[in-house]
């Protein structure tokens, strides 16, 4: 996997991790509304770098579409890459 | 009664003071320390007793 892919993934890892945290303590601090804004702006980032993603290099999880010919089975799979 | 037979000890009582979100690591940061909140950042360092 090249490096630009590597890196955009890392990206989309970090954008994904920074969302779900504020997710986790939005739970308990409903009424947080700096942690409301932090956590719908990595959402909003998460979308963009999601979609920027899966249109150079195919569906990153179920239910995502795919180009032609069917992208889901490209290597090299998860595991494999060396992040 | 049932803890006295532990030579003693008291039972222990746990707390959990209310996290208040003031400052963020950046997200490569929080993806690499395992958290976003430095308050939460508590690496386990190796100490020599």
């Amino acid at each position: 996997m090249n490096r630009d892919q590597v890196a955009a993934l890392k990206e989309l890892m970090a954008q994904e991790f920074t969302a779900l945290e504020f997710h986790l303590y939005l739970d308990t601090h409903p009424t947080d509304q700096r942690a409301l804004m932090e956590y719908n702006e990595a959402c909003r980032q998460l979308m963009v770098l999601k979609q920027r993603y899966q249109q150079c290099f195919g569906p990153l999880t179920f239910c995502e579409t795919s180009g032609y010919p069917w992208q889901w089975i490209e290597e090299p799979w998860p595991w494999q890459i060396s992040y | 009664m049932m803890y006295e037979m532990n030579s003693g000890l008291q039972l222990a009582r746990a707390y959990v003071p209310s996290q208040v979100f003031t400052q963020r690591f950046s997200a490569m940061e929080g993806l690499s320390k395992g958290t976003i909140f430095p308050e939460l950042y508590m690496p386990y360092r190796p100490r020599r007793y």
